[in-house]
């Protein structure tokens, strides 16, 4: 974490140079070993994305098997003339934009609270990530029929504990509903990279800050936060790459009613119940194209970083 | 002081409440379903003996062997290949590594849910529908992105001083891998398998479009359960069932806790 911030030093750049001139002796063997493996892996990440390019272009429904030709850009011109288009790209955007604040947001709020020292800060620091690495499909029945329901749901009796009555959050609120799922499940991710920023701080710069005067506050405001720049950033960034492609929520808990049709949500539906192989493949290669705009700036970061070894 | 208690109030509230809520629930008689007390009551085993049975359609046991085989033929293959393709782009020079690292990492951003079509296509085509390798295949394609940037990370860390030392003294670059890198690699990899397990554990897409009622998997067991009585909504199975798949991870997790919080953040803040 700490080398994220260095700068490569001259002997790790003399180092680097040796040990490239060192591998070309050998290189070929170690090629032959190692790159059938790369081979693979790009051929097994790649190969059916170009598919779903490939089929986006056929005229292809499952319900009429003998009508399958090439159509050319047909499929896109329904996917973006269509009438679900607009309000599923609304969706995702309101979906996707509202959990990457909130979980960023509480995702700063743990933590600051867990960069303090505190008897069994190690055991809440485990309980904090559970919800990002326990099964999508059991965090959302926990949540469709613990938290939420309306006759046994832990929400719904806190609300009558206080004399409110019972939400049927899942049917009367469906976006408010994936929204709180998918918060709740990416804080403890957002939490562990802000987390990593914090510790990365230097104590002497923050005790300084003190000696002279700065309250906490102001301390976080005029030192924390710019330092956790580059942290919120990726997290930000990883984390609207995730959730744009959240679906088992969706599929779950609301089967994309009541506004919470997100472009996977739709896509899927347009495969498995339209039959339309031609134009879910279009809808795919859009929401691949979405999540590409997003990602290219990710990349930009992240590539630095991935090639030079977190130096940058 | 005060502030120990509120940050586990805080903490408890937030990640454990979900959590408990279920488990209370999982234990309480399926005739109590409506009772909303907030502590065990009507305490009974009955609803685990629902979620295995087979006579009400529930196949939760032979879900969870397939999810384990499933994630660890997925863990398996997904390290052997990832170990060196992040060999390969942690130590070695050579034309379009650039390009492959860029191709790796954008894969792990792919949307899964635009392959489906394609896969079911290709799978109903050649036969393999509602087989195991049906749901392996691509298990191993979303696990491999992780696979190599994560262990990318970890090794350009590692003392390569010690290889060169141990080539010089001998050891070819196969050997000296295995003897010297790899014992001190163990736990990176370790970590990475852990990640690997847990992503191929977890995914429900693929598999609930691809896996026949014989080798379905856990997720999509439990997203279509059933329970004793016809017209009643089986809560108390359903969470049974819960927990049954997630306090395994749960422990896991608190066992595993450093090297899973390493691995998620060398994979997330290195890239």
């Amino acid at each position: 974490m700490t080398t994220t911030i260095e700068v490569p030093t001259a002997t790790q750049v003399h180092r680097a140079t040796q040990a490239g001139i060192a591998h070309k002796k050998k290189a070929r063997a170690s090629r032959a070993l190692v790159l059938p493996a790369l081979v693979f892996s790009v051929i097994l990440t790649q190969v059916p994305f170009l598919v779903t390019i490939y089929f986006s272009l056929l005229n292809w429904n499952q319900l009429r098997p003998s009508e399958i030709k090439f159509a050319w850009f047909k499929n896109y011109a329904v996917v973006f003339t269509g009438p679900d288009f607009l309000p599923s790209l609304f969706a995702t955007v309101v979906i996707t934009g509202s959990s990457v604040i909130l979980s960023l947001l509480l995702g700063l709020f743990f933590a600051v609270l867990l960069d303090r020292k505190f008897v069994g800060r190690g055991l809440a620091r485990t309980l904090m990530i559970t919800p990002f690495l326990v099964m999508p499909a059991a965090a959302a029945l926990i949540w469709k029929w613990s938290l939420l329901d309306v006759n046994v749901g832990m929400v719904n009796w806190a609300l009558h504990l206080v004399g409110l009555s019972a939400i049927a959050w899942n049917t009367d609120l469906p976006v408010v509903t994936i929204i709180m799922m998918l918060t709740w499940q990416y804080t403890p991710f957002m939490m562990l990279i802000l987390l990593a920023g914090l510790q990365s701080q230097s104590r002497e710069v923050l005790e300084a800050a003190s000696v002279d005067g700065a309250g906490p506050w102001r301390t976080f405001q005029w030192m924390t936060l710019p330092h956790l720049r580059q942290y919120i950033e990726i997290a930000t960034l990883l984390g609207s790459i995730m959730l744009l492609q959240a679906f088992d929520p969706i599929a779950i808990m609301t089967k994309g009613t009541g506004g919470t049709k997100t472009l996977s949500y739709l896509l899927y539906e347009r495969a498995f119940i339209g039959l339309d192989v031609g134009q879910a493949a279009a809808f795919g290669v859009v929401t691949v194209a979405v999540t590409i705009g997003v990602a290219t700036i990710a990349l930009r970061t992240l590539f630095k970083v991935f090639i030079n070894g977190g130096e940058r | 002081m005060v502030r120990t208690v509120i940050s586990a109030l805080v903490i408890v509230l937030w990640c454990i409440a979900p959590f408990y809520w279920m488990i209370v629930t999982a234990f309480r008689d399926v005739g109590f379903t409506y009772d909303t007390t907030p502590w065990p009551t009507h305490v009974t085993l009955a609803n685990f003996e629902t979620a295995f049975s087979t006579a009400l359609g529930n196949h939760l046991g032979q879900a969870m062997l397939n999810s384990l085989f499933i994630g660890a033929t997925v863990t398996v293959v997904a390290l052997l290949f990832g170990i060196s393709a992040a060999y390969a782009l942690a130590r070695l020079e050579f034309k379009g590594k650039g390009i492959i690292s860029g191709a790796i990492l954008a894969a792990s951003m792919f949307p899964g849910v635009a392959l489906i079509t394609p896969l079911f296509q290709l799978f109903t085509n050649i036969g393999w529908m509602g087989t195991y390798q049906a749901l392996i295949i691509p298990s191993i394609s979303f696990a491999l992105p992780l696979t190599v940037y994560t262990l990318t990370s970890f090794l350009r860390e590692m003392p390569w001083d010690l290889e060169e030392a141990a080539r010089i003294d001998g050891c070819t670059r196969v050997q000296a891998f295995r003897r010297v890198i790899m014992p001190l690699a163990a736990p990176a990899v370790f970590t990475t398998a852990i990640l690997a397990f847990i992503s191929s554990w977890n995914e429900y897409l693929i598999s609930s479009q691809l896996s026949s009622d014989a080798t379905q998997p856990v997720t999509v067991a439990i997203a279509g359960f059933a329970g004793s009585q016809p017209h009643v909504e089986p809560y108390t199975a359903i969470m049974a069932a819960g927990t049954i798949v997630t306090v395994p991870l749960v422990i896991l997790v608190l066992i595993f806790q450093r090297r899973i919080v390493a691995g998620l953040t060398a994979g997330g803040v290195k890239g």
